[in-house]
């Protein structure tokens, strides 16, 4: 294959991989912008979503009910690791990393138990080739990147346009304030939590049938979900979705021309500077 | 007298609020200086300032001709410029005994061996010695989080004397504390004049009046008026912003 | 008066050093290898409570520091042949650099981004020794029992693989090691540390440069917990990623997290306590690190002081 097509290549793979980056660090930064926590869990929803996707395709309905039940479930678990968790440890940083950690283990050994150690294929839904000149190339990945972008696009609505979005921006803005006005905080908060991992979920979902499904997927997912979160700005719907596609296409690029690890070394270690370097730190407390 | 501390133009503004507006001040050795004003009128801010817990946004503040501006506070102790918190900020969990041992180590610190080794009576001797003056010499087992806090305040005292201060800074350590303490407090004060320079944020009038050697009256940012205790009482100025009050 | 009994600390610790140097006569033979094992890992619970009990810091990247301990021994003896004395003490420079490195880098942010950026630069090395794979064999590891000499002593020789030696020298670096952190955590360093931790707006008006003190905790954590991985090297001979991965980084937090952080004999007794139930489970399932994942939530929710903080503040508050 010539240059331009190892190019077009790199380009097409690293959109598709930046849509589906977008969705998965999109809960993430919700989770970090609004609660104010590290949810170090977040990959596991990821993962529980795609394992979810493999059990329905084994089902009579096929694969797409998943679609919609994958976020269901993995949401309804969130939120209750909200109210039974995070909200007794008053969702205090340190603990709710050590929680979330806990739970980590919890859910990838789980999933292990019950599905194994395989990794597990699924077929996709729809199957069509686009022939390039120089490759053909996979229509369902297009159509990830299709629903994928549908969904930001959703999420953003709800952020913007819906009374809910509205509770969640006042209660990034300022927690006292918004309790003050009436908004039930802990309600938003658990919402978040949930809305957040069934985001993940959906993502996980939709890659099983590129990626297959396994139970230690979850540990890629959130590393590359927390760089896109820092380089991105916590919250920041906007810098979250321009990340996912910075990383996605400069990831897709070095791993065509050079090694997809040395690719993640190098987005950590920028990544490692990048938060090291901004002033204020992570949650805008001051550093010393 | 010599000059022992000097700000000139010293400013710090908050998010567009000039807490203190160039400010020139200045500290002869020996003297019992009070600071006077309304609330907020940027006394902490001044003194914070001249400690080296926060930055001025321009201005310099010399320490005996030298010029610290650009020295953080854990170097101006050092030089002998110690400062106590207005709101209280101890240890809480800690003992008292420990409050008062992590100052007073400080000076004990020399070289590199007695960073990693302390002899225990020596230090227990300093701690004693800092806790007996401030009046507090049993309470060293306690912990601090639960002593009054008028009694928190004095312990902030006891661990600024440990460091040996050469400029002591006193924020408000009246507050909070029964009368009979007060005048112990002051006693103890104008004691230690003899060797320290003190430069003391009061409220209470009667305190001032009679431990002050010199006051500096301060509002809206401003150094309004300053000199004796009765010039100050005197200046027109001064009761308006006071009786105003 | 404040600092009760420093005869009865020190006394306490030296029965639990002579406790373990007389259990290897009447435990089998099994427990003997666990035992050892477990000293040595105690040693990187120590080395990782100092930084958490006193200093306050919370990290997620030791297992960088852990391994740049293996690596440089593990390394060094496979491709020069180096003795296993030198090569220990390789591996606790090493790690000593890698933590001074980190600390001047990471410790510049604020807590919980210190705990997020350590992850990162931990999970870069974790990376770095599989693209590695021709010099490190990445997952796979390699065995360095070939080229390591026994040591040599009074004209003795004393074979790694011989299990009374494992124990011994597992025994002799613990029982440095937990003294020094007694020490360490008892002297004028010490009490800033804790200062820092609790308070350090005060501390800094105390005269004290916070961050100077923090880095001295990591440095001191570092390299304590790399010569418990140059340690663990020479003792079972091999070298492996895995022991760079996350994993072995959210290891001595719950070692110290269940033993009790900020407590100096927290971390044998958590180590201790972990290693044989992830033992035990991991004979009877795959799935054994449930109990990792389970053990944490619990600790963190129900009994954040670990076992030894719970005893501290319930019958011996003298202990520390
Ligand atoms: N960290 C800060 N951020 C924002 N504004 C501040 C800060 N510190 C002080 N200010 C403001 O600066 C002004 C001066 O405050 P300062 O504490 O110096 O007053 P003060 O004279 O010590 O008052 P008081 O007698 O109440 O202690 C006040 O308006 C205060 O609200
Ligand atoms: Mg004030």
């Amino acid at each position: 294959m010539s240059f331009e097509g190892h190019l077009f290549l790199a380009l097409l793979e690293g959109t598709v991989t930046g849509f589906v980056l977008a969705l998965t660090a999109l809960g993430l930064s919700l989770v970090f912008g609004v609660m104010r926590i590290v949810n170090v869990a977040h990959g596991e929803f990821f993962m529980l979503g795609a394992v979810i996707a493999w059990y329905f395709s084994t089902l009579p309905g096929g694969f797409l009910p998943a679609l919609v039940a994958a976020p269901l479930l993995v949401g309804a678990a969130a939120f209750l690791a909200d109210r039974l968790v995070l909200r007794r440890l008053e969702y205090k940083p340190e603990s709710t990393i050590v929680a979330t950690i806990g739970l980590l283990y919890i859910i990838q050994q789980l999933v292990l138990t019950v599905y194994g150690p395989y990794a597990r294929p699924v077929a996709a839904p729809v199957y069509f080739r686009l022939d390039f000149p120089w490759f053909g190339y996979s229509g369902y990945k297009l159509v990830v990147a299709g629903v994928s972008a549908a969904l930001l696009g959703a999420t953003w609505l709800v952020m913007s346009r819906t009374t809910l979005g509205l509770y969640m921006r006042a209660t990034q803005q300022d927690r006292e304030m918004a309790q003050a006005f009436g908004v039930s905080v802990d309600r938003v908060y658990a919402l978040v939590f949930a809305l957040g991992a069934g985001l993940a979920a959906m993502a996980g979902a939709l890659v099983v049938p590129i990626q297959q499904a396994h139970y230690l997927m979850g540990l890629d997912a959130l590393l590359m979900s927390f760089i896109v979160v820092i380089l991105g700005g916590l919250g920041s719907l906007g810098g979250t979705v321009a990340a996912a596609f910075l990383i996605g296409v400069s990831d897709g690029l070095v791993s065509v021309f050079f090694s997809p690890t040395l690719a993640k070394i190098v987005a950590t270690l920028l990544v490692a500077l990048v938060l090291v370097l901004r002033t204020g730190g992570l949650f805008g407390e001051e550093g010393t | 007298m010599t000059r022992l501390l000097e700000t000139t133009g010293l400013s710090k503004t908050f998010d567009g609020l000039e807490a203190v507006r160039r400010v020139d001040f200045r500290l002869e050795t020996g003297e019992i200086r009070a600071i006077i004003g309304p609330n907020g009128a940027g006394k902490t801010t001044l003194v914070s300032m001249i400690s080296g817990r926060i930055s001025p946004t321009s201005g310099r503040v010399l320490f005996k001709g030298k010029d610290v501006t650009g020295l953080r506070a854990w170097d101006r102790v050092a030089l002998g410029i110690v400062y106590t918190f207005q709101v209280t900020s101890i240890f809480k969990n800690l003992t008292v005994f420990e409050n008062v041992a992590l100052a007073a180590q400080r000076r004990l610190m020399t070289g590199a061996l007695s960073r990693l080794t302390l002899p225990q009576r020596t230090l227990a001797e300093h701690v004693q010695a800092a806790l007996a003056q401030v009046g507090l010499p049993d309470a060293g087992d306690r912990h601090a989080g639960s002593l009054p806090y008028g009694h928190q305040k004095l312990l902030e005292v006891a661990m600024a004397l440990a460091l040996k201060p050469e400029l002591l800074i006193l924020d408000e350590p009246t507050q909070g504390l029964a009368p009979e303490e007060i005048a112990a407090l002051s006693r103890l004060i104008r004691a230690l004049s003899r060797g320290v320079t003190m430069l003391l944020i009061e409220h209470n009038m009667a305190v001032v009046l009679e431990l002050a050697t010199k006051v500096t009256v301060m509002d809206k940012g401003d150094i309004l008026a300053e000199g004796t205790p009765s010039e100050v009482e005197a200046h027109p100025d001064v009761q308006k912003v006071y009786l105003g009050l | 008066m404040r600092r009760p009994g420093a005869r009865a600390v020190w006394a306490l610790h030296l029965a639990v050093i002579l406790l373990l140097l007389g259990l290897q006569v009447v435990v089998p033979p099994f427990h003997q290898i666990m035992l050892a094992r477990i000293m040595v890992l105690a040693v990187y619970a120590i080395g990782y409570n100092v930084l958490l009990g006193y200093a306050g810091l919370m990290s997620l990247g030791h297992a960088m520091l852990f391994a740049s301990g293996m690596y440089a021994t593990g390394l060094t003896i496979l491709y020069f042949g180096v003795g296993a004395g030198a090569a220990f003490g390789l591996g606790v420079l090493a790690s000593a650099v890698m933590a001074t490195a980190l600390g001047l880098v990471t410790l510049r942010a604020s807590r919980v981004s210190f705990l997020i950026v350590t992850m990162m630069f931990s999970q870069a090395f974790y990376l770095a020794t599989l693209y590695f794979n021709e010099i490190t064999m990445g997952d796979q590891g390699f065995i360095i029992s070939g080229q390591l000499a026994p040591l040599r002593a009074g004209g003795r020789e004393f074979a790694f693989s011989d299990p009374a030696v494992k124990y011994n020298l597992a025994l002799v670096v613990f029982a440095l090691c937990l003294m020094l952190s007694v020490w360490l955590t008892r002297s004028p360093i010490g009490r800033v540390l804790v200062g820092v931790r609790e308070n350090e707006e005060r501390t800094r008006l105390l005269g004290y440069n916070p961050l100077s003190y923090k880095l001295l905790a990591l440095i001191a954590s570092g390299t304590i917990a790399g010569a418990s991985g140059s340690l663990y090297t020479l003792m079972f001979s091999y070298v492996g990623s895995s022991f760079a991965s996350i994993l072995y980084s959210i290891y001595p937090l719950l070692w110290t997290l269940l033993g009790g952080t900020g407590t100096t004999l927290g971390p044998l007794l958590g180590t201790a306590l972990m290693t044989y139930v992830v033992d035990i489970a991991s004979g009877l399932t795959s799935s054994y690190l449930l109990l990792v994942g389970a053990t944490l939530l619990i600790l963190i929710m129900w009994f954040p002081a670990g076992v030894m903080g719970g005893i501290r503040t319930r019958w011996a508050r003298w202990l520390p």
